[in-house]
């Protein structure tokens, strides 16, 4: 049996229920996968306050943001494929879901893949020792599962995602032995943040790394390397923050071509001022299209859903001409200021549309 | 980092080993992946694929744009066998796996 649908969503995190609500609230047929059980994708775990989010949403925190996107979709027609994933691409074009128990090809008319960000490793040696984890992880153990993932711990890396997971960390008894970056400087843009780990006399290593983890079946120790010392350290818990990449997988089973901008995690799908990929019926909304804040994910998600909208003959192009000059003003608004180097990828991205640096990767 | 870094956990493959590929001129992810088995367990890459480009990058100078993405196979991620051919009859084979085997009676020959 095939699955018929307007439109496709691959993940149901931020910036896929954005695009379902653009979509969804005009009337499509929309159809959501997910390979978690729930909705929501990583804001279920963000209990940080989110401070720069697009009209209509005023600050709040992630998993009360992750709430209201999903709550705004009730009064629609949306199909969940929760706990479903898609594996591949039929011969036909058709794209392969599982539930882990069948497979079955689900035929849309456009597909958005909202599939996020991968977290990269931070290697030296040992690093694969039982007890070093990324930050996400980290994060993921204390407010998804109530699991306190240590008790003494190191964070490596000092964005203002690694000073949340301290603080979040701390709030729940972890003891955080310091915080090491290797730049001179801290990389949080938010003072706030870092007036917070400064309060809970959380020490700020600049100009460090680790040298070595050692244990005997876990992490039991570390050395800090500083320009002029080594300091050692006794810990069960390194949190490592090595930036975010976009998952490509999917794109890369499409057929999509790709480029490259190191301000947006490295390789990312190639893609217009629409979020199309080269494949014409294929779309990319959030984390897939270059790293960025949660505010300006929600944006990408809008923008490729009133696309969707305008191909399928469900708004008028001067309505969609419209709405999409909004949202790329508030796109603007939300990165240009809080991550000027982003917002300037992004365009440059966009410039090299006709140009990809990689093309016709996929080979039967 | 030092030679005995392992760089892909899943086949444990260290630093020292890559850079030796490298030294027989691999240039790419899948260079370094036919050359050593890196990025050939479980997790399909999904960790090692940065990691194996800055070695390359500090190793050749190449900057990160020249490095090629590796190669990305169907399935996207690990699925049971029995689950993959499940009602292969009734619908379009697989892209990339299936045309290489032939279905008869939804049996795998």
């Amino acid at each position: 049996m095939v699955m018929e649908t307007d439109v496709l969503i691959i993940g149901a995190g931020p910036a896929g229920l954005a695009a379902a609500y653009e979509t969804a609230s005009r009337g499509l047929d929309v159809t959501i996968v997910d390979e978690s059980i729930s909705k929501g994708g990583q804001l279920c775990q963000q209990t940080q306050i989110l401070r720069t989010l697009p009209s209509p949403f005023l600050a709040m925190r992630g998993y009360e943001l992750a709430n209201t996107l999903i709550n705004q979709l009730d009064e629609f027609s949306v199909r969940y494929l929760l706990g479903h994933r898609m594996i591949g691409t039929y011969k036909d074009g058709s794209i392969g879901i599982t539930d882990e128990t069948n497979v079955f090809p689900v035929n849309p008319k456009k597909i958005i893949v909202a599939t996020g960000a991968a977290e990269k490793a931070v290697p030296f040696p040992k690093w694969t020792l039982p007890g070093v984890i990324t930050v996400g992880a980290a994060q993921t153990l204390v407010n998804r599962d109530f699991v306190t993932p240590g008790k003494n711990a190191v964070i490596i890396g000092s964005s203002d995602f690694a000073m949340d997971v301290a603080i979040q960390l701390s709030d729940v008894g972890v003891n955080i032995i310091g915080i090491v970056e290797s730049l001179p400087k801290i990389l949080a843009r938010d003072a706030e943040k870092t007036e917070h780990i400064m309060q809970r006399s959380i020490p700020l290593y600049l100009r460090s790394s680790i040298k070595e983890a050692r244990g005997n079946g876990e992490v039991e120790e570390i050395d800090i390397q500083f320009p002029d010392r080594i300091m050692t350290e006794k810990v069960d818990l390194v949190c490592v923050d090595g930036g975010r990449t976009p998952i490509l997988d999917a794109f890369y089973q499409l057929g999509c071509s790709f480029g490259f901008q190191e301000e947006l995690g490295g390789w990312l799908p190639q893609y217009n001022e629409f979020l199309q990929t080269d494949c014409k019926d294929v779309f990319l909304a959030g984390n897939a299209a270059g790293i960025s804040s949660q505010g300006a994910l929600l944006i990408t998600g809008r923008i490729p859903g009133v696309r969707v909208c305008e191909e399928l003959n469900i708004i008028s192009k001067q309505e969609a001409e419209h709405e999409r000059a909004s949202h790329w003003k508030e796109l603007e608004n939300l990165e240009a200021k809080l991550f000027p180097e982003k917002w300037e990828a992004r365009l440059n991205h966009i410039k090299n549309y006709a140009n990809p640096l990689l093309k016709d990767q996929f080979i039967s | 980092m030092d030679k005995t870094t392992i760089i892909c956990r899943c086949e444990e493959i260290n630093c020292e080993e890559i850079e030796e590929a490298i030294g027989h001129d691999a240039r790419t992810f899948d260079d370094i992946k036919r050359l050593t088995r890196c990025g050939m367990g479980p997790c399909q890459a999904k960790i090692c694929i940065s990691l194996v480009a800055d070695v390359i990058h500090e190793q050749t100078g190449s900057h990160l744009h020249e490095i090629p993405l590796p190669r990305m196979r169907m399935p996207i991620s690990p699925i049971k066998l029995e689950t993959l051919a499940t009602n292969s009859t009734t619908f379009s084979s697989v892209k990339s796996v299936m045309d290489e085997v032939e279905l008869e009676e939804g049996k795998v020959r």
